[in-house]
C-alpha cells in the first residue's frame, strides 16, 4: 500500500528524531563493544614495547581456555552469583512485603529501603572490610562477647566468601525490594478481597495471588541482579583484593588485572568478550521465561 | 539593524575566544599526580615554591591512591589512553621499566644540560640506574625509600635488650618483652601479608638474606633452598606466635597504625612511618621509636627492599619543556632536603645524609645510607606487574594457610616462567 505524502514525511521525521539516540548509542555502546571484540583478536601488550597491535586470530581465546586462573575466577563469580542472587531476592521480597504493609509515610520507607542502593559499591566494600576486621571489627567483637573465638574473616577462603556475599546481599536487597514493592502495589486489591470471601488465608493468598502476579517483577529483578552479579568487582576488591591468594578474585577483577596491571590489552579484551558472552547467555535464559509469559500477561 | 546586531555578537564571541586562547598560551597549567603516600602536603609546598620562581606557570597537584598498586591502576588507565590530563607524575622505582617500554614517560636528556650522564651521576646509584633505560633518562629520582626495622626503644631498654641482629634474636626478645608486659594486644613482629606490593618484599628479603635471588644469571631460581627460606621463616614466626594471627590481612599502613597504637614491638616498614610516629596526635610511641637494619638469618647480613619514587614527564603532555623544568626542580637537592627535614623521606643525594639539618631531624639517617647502598632491587622487567602478582598472591596464600610452601613455589614458577623464560 502506497504511503501518502503526509505519512512519508511523518516517517522521515520519525527517523530524524531517532537519529540522536541511535548516534549516541552507536558512540558509547556499539563502538566500544565492537572495538573490544576487535582487540581480542590482536596481540596488544604494552610491556612488550610493541606499541602497534598484531593480528593473532584466536590465539588469545586459545590461551584463555587453557588458563586455570580464568576457570578459578569464573567459579568464584558463579559461586557469588549462586549465593547472592537468590538470597537478595528472598531478603528483598521480605523487605518489600514489610514495606507494603506500611500505610503512612511511604516516602520515608522507600527512602530508607533505597539507602543501601545509593551508597557507592566500593564504599560498602570498605565498610564491610571494617566490620570483618580481625582485631577491630564489630563481627569479631560480637563473637568474642558471646564467648566464641574471633575468626579470620578476610583471610580464609570460605569465610571471605561469606563476608563478601553478606555485603553484596545487604547492598542489593534494597534494589530488589524497590522493584518488588512497585510490583506489589500494582496488584489489584479486589483479587485479595475476592479470595478472602472464598475463605483464603494469608499463605494461600501469597501463594496463589501475590507470587504469580509478582512474576514479571521478580524476573526483572533477577535479570538485573544476575547481570550485575556476573560483573561483581568493587566489593571483593575493597574487602579482600582477591585474597587469600586468588581465591576471591572474580572475573571482572581478573579482566582488570590482565588489562590494567599487566597491560595485556589483547588478552584482557578476549577475557572481557568471554565474560560478555557469559552474561548474555545467562540473560537469555531469563528472557526465554519472559517471552513464555508474554502471551498470558 | 538585525545584521548589525549579529555582526556585533559575532565580533564579541570572536574577541572573547581570542582573549581566552591568548590567556592560555601565556599561562601554562601543569598537572602533577602524586600518591597519598608521597606527602602531598610537602609536594604542594614544593609546587608553590616552583610557581613563585616561574611566573606564567601554575602547577596543580592531583592526589591519587595511597598504595603503589592503586596509583599504577590510575596512571595505567590515563597513560594507556594517551591522555594529556597529567603532565608530571610520580612513579614507583619498580615500574620505571614498564613505563619506558610502554612509551609513557618522555625522555628528559635534552633538558638536562650538555652532559646528562654527569647530571644523573649526582644521585644514588640505585636510582640513577633505574631511571636510565637504554641511555634515555626516563625519570628523575624524587625520594629514596627502603624497609627498616622499627623497634620500641623504651621496651628494649626496660628489658635490657639491644636491637636484634638475627630473626632468632628478634623472636627471643619479643617473647621476653611480651611475658613481662602481659599486654594481650602486643605482638612481637609485623610486616605486610595482604595481597599487596609490600608482600613481594616479605618474600624477597628473607630469600636475599639466604643468599639467592629470584633470578640468577637471568634465569629463574626457584628450585633453590633459599627460595624456601621465606616460608620456613614465617612458619617459625607463626609457631612462635611472633606475628599477628591475621598477618595475611595486613597491608602496609596497618603495620604503621598498629605500631603507632603501641601494639607492636618490631615492624618491617618503609621510611614514611618515622615522621608520623613522632608527629601524629594519637601516636603512643612518640620519642620511643628506634630504627635500624632488618635482622638476618646470620648477624650483620640483613637485607632490605629498596623502593623510592621518581618524577616522570608524560609523553602526552602538551607542555613538556615546562614539565621537565618542574621535574628538575622536584628532583633538586634543595627539594630532597625539604622532604627529608619535614617529612623524614630519604634523600636521593648521598651528601644530604651528612647534612646537619637532615641529621638533626632524623638522627637515624646516618645509618640508613649504608643500608641503601648495599640493598637489592626488586626484579627489573617491563612485566613487573606479573612478577609482583605471582609473588604477592602466593606468599599471601601461604600466610593465610591455603597453600603449602611447595604449592606456592610451584604456582610462582608457573607464572614467572613465561616472564623470565626458562
Amino acid at each position: 500500500m502506497a504511503l501518502s505524502e503526509l505519512e512519508r514525511s511523518e516517517r522521515r521525521l520519525g527517523y530524524l528524531l531517532l537519529l540522536p539516540a541511535v548516534l549516541l548509542l552507536a558512540t558509547i555502546v556499539v563502538y566500544p563493544v565492537f572495538d573490544l571484540v576487535r582487540t581480542s583478536f590482536y596481540q596488544l601488550n604494552l610491556t612488550t614495547g610493541l606499541l602497534h597491535p598484531r593480528f593473532t586470530g584466536l590465539a588469545n581465546y586459545a590461551r584463555a581456555f587453557a588458563d586455570h586462573q580464568l576457570l578459578e575466577s569464573a567459579l568464584a563469580t558463579i559461586l557469588l552469583t549462586v549465593i547472592s542472587v537468590p538470597s537478595a531476592l528472598v531478603t528483598g521480597l521480605a523487605l518489600a512485603l514489610l514495606a507494603d504493609q506500611v500505610k503512612g509515610a511511604r516516602w520515608f520507607v522507600r527512602l530508607a529501603l533505597l539507602m543501601p542502593w545509593m551508597l557507592p559499591l566500593v564504599f560498602v566494600g570498605l565498610v564491610f572490610h571494617w566490620f570483618f576486621d580481625y582485631r577491630l571489627g564489630i563481627v569479631n567483637d560480637i563473637l568474642v562477647r558471646m564467648g566464641l573465638s574471633a575468626l579470620q574473616w578476610l583471610s580464609s577462603p570460605a569465610l571471605a566468601f561469606i563476608g563478601i556475599s553478606l555485603a553484596i546481599i545487604w547492598k542489593t536487597s534494597a534494589f530488589v525490594a524497590m522493584i518488588l514493592l512497585a510490583g506489589l502495589q500494582s496488584i489489584p486489591k479486589y483479587l485479595y478481597e475476592a479470595a478472602e470471601i472464598d475463605g483464603a488465608g494469608t499463605l494461600t493468598k501469597f501463594r496463589y495471588i501475590t507470587l504469580p502476579m509478582l512474576r514479571p517483577s521478580i524476573l526483572v529483578a533477577l535479570i538485573f541482579r544476575t547481570i550485575t552479579s556476573i560483573q561483581t568487582f568493587d566489593i571483593p576488591y575493597a574487602m579482600t583484593n582477591g585474597g587469600p591468594g586468588n581465591s576471591t578474585e572474580t572475573l571482572a577483577m581478573f579482566v582488570r588485572k590482565t588489562s590494567i596491571d599487566f597491560l595485556d590489552f589483547g588478552y584482557g579484551s578476549a577475557l572481557a568478550t568471554l565474560m560478555f558472552i557469559g552474561s548474555m547467555l545467562a540473560t537469555s535464559v531469563y528472557l526465554k521465561h519472559v517471552q513464555r509469559d508474554a502471551p498470558e500477561g | 539593524m538585525k545584521k548589525l546586531l549579529i555582526s556585533t555578537l559575532l565580533a564579541g564571541v570572536a574577541s572573547f575566544g581570542l582573549t581566552f586562547a591568548g590567556a592560555q598560551a601565556a599561562d601554562i597549567t601543569l598537572h602533577v599526580f602524586v600518591g597519598g603516600n608521597a606527602r602531598p602536603d610537602l609536594v604542594t609546598k614544593l609546587l608553590s615554591d616552583f610557581d613563585a620562581k616561574n611566573p606564567g606557570i601554575t602547577s596543580k597537584i592531583e592526589v591519587g591512591g595511597a598504595t603503589s598498586e592503586q596509583q599504577s591502576n590510575y596512571l595505567n588507565t590515563v597513560l594507556s589512553s594517551q591522555d594529556d590530563a597529567i603532565d608530571v607524575y610520580l612513579v614507583d622505582i619498580v615500574r620505571t621499566s614498564e613505563n619506558a617500554a610502554a612509551g609513557w614517560s618522555a625522555p628528559l636528556n635534552k633538558y638536562l644540560g650538555s652532559d646528562p650522564k654527569k647530571f644523573m651521576s649526582r644521585y644514588l646509584a640505585a636510582y640513577s640506574n633505574a631511571d636510565v633505560v637504554d641511555g634515555k633518562v626516563i625519570a628523575l629520582p624524587f625520594f629514596a625509600d627502603a624497609q627498616f626495622l622499627y623497634y620500641r626503644q623504651d621496651l628494649l631498654k626496660k628489658y635490657g635488650l639491644t636491637p636484634p641482629a638475627t630473626w632468632d634474636e628478634m623472636i627471643a626478645d619479643g617473647k621476653k618483652i611480651e611475658a613481662g608486659e602481659k599486654n594481650p594486644n602486643l605482638t612481637t613482629f609485623s610486616t605486610a601479608g595482604a595481597p599487596i606490593e609490600g608482600t613481594v618484599c616479605t618474600y624477597l628479603v628473607p630469600m636475599w638474606d639466604a643468599g639467592s635471588d629470584l633470578t640468577v644469571n637471568g634465569k629463574l631460581a626457584l628450585d633453590t633452598a633459599a627460595a624456601k627460606k621465606p616460608f620456613e621463616l614465617f612458619t617459625q614466626l607463626k609457631t612462635e606466635k611472633a606475628i599477628p594471627v591475621n598477618l595475611a590481612e595486613i597491608a602496609t599502613d596497618r603495620i604503621r597504625t598498629d605500631f603507632q597504637a603501641g601494639n607492636t614491638v618490631f615492624a618491617m616498614l618503609w621510611v614514611y612511618a618515622y615522621n608520623l610516629f613522632q608527629t601524629q596526635q594519637d601516636s603512643k610511641v612518640k620519642g620511643v621509636v628506634g630504627v635500624g637494619t632488618l635482622p638476618g638469618f646470620t648477624a650483620g647480613k640483613g637485607y632490605t627492599c629498596i623502593g623510592g619514587w621518581q618524577v616522570a614527564v608524560s609523553s602526552f603532555s602538551k607542555h613538556k619543556a615546562a614539565a621537565a623544568k618542574l621535574a628538575m626542580f622536584m628532583a633538586s637537592e634543595s627539594s630532597s632536603k625539604t622532604l627529608a627535614v619535614s617529612g623524614s623521606l630519604l634523600p636521593v643525594f648521598s651528601t644530604l645524609y651528612k647534612d646537619p639539618d637532615v641529621v638533626k631531624a632524623n638522627p637515624w639517617f646516618a645509618g640508613a645510607l649504608p643500608v641503601l647502598l648495599s640493598s637489592k632491587a626488586r626484579p627489573v622487567t617491563p612485566r613487573y606487574g606479573e612478577v609482583s602478582e605471582a609473588l604477592r598472591t602466593n606468599m599471601n596464600a601461604y600466610l593465610a594457610g591455603t597453600k603449602t610452601a611447595d604449592a606456592a613455589l610451584a604456582d610462582m614458577k608457573a607464572k614467572l616462567q613465561p616472564v623470565f623464560g626458562q
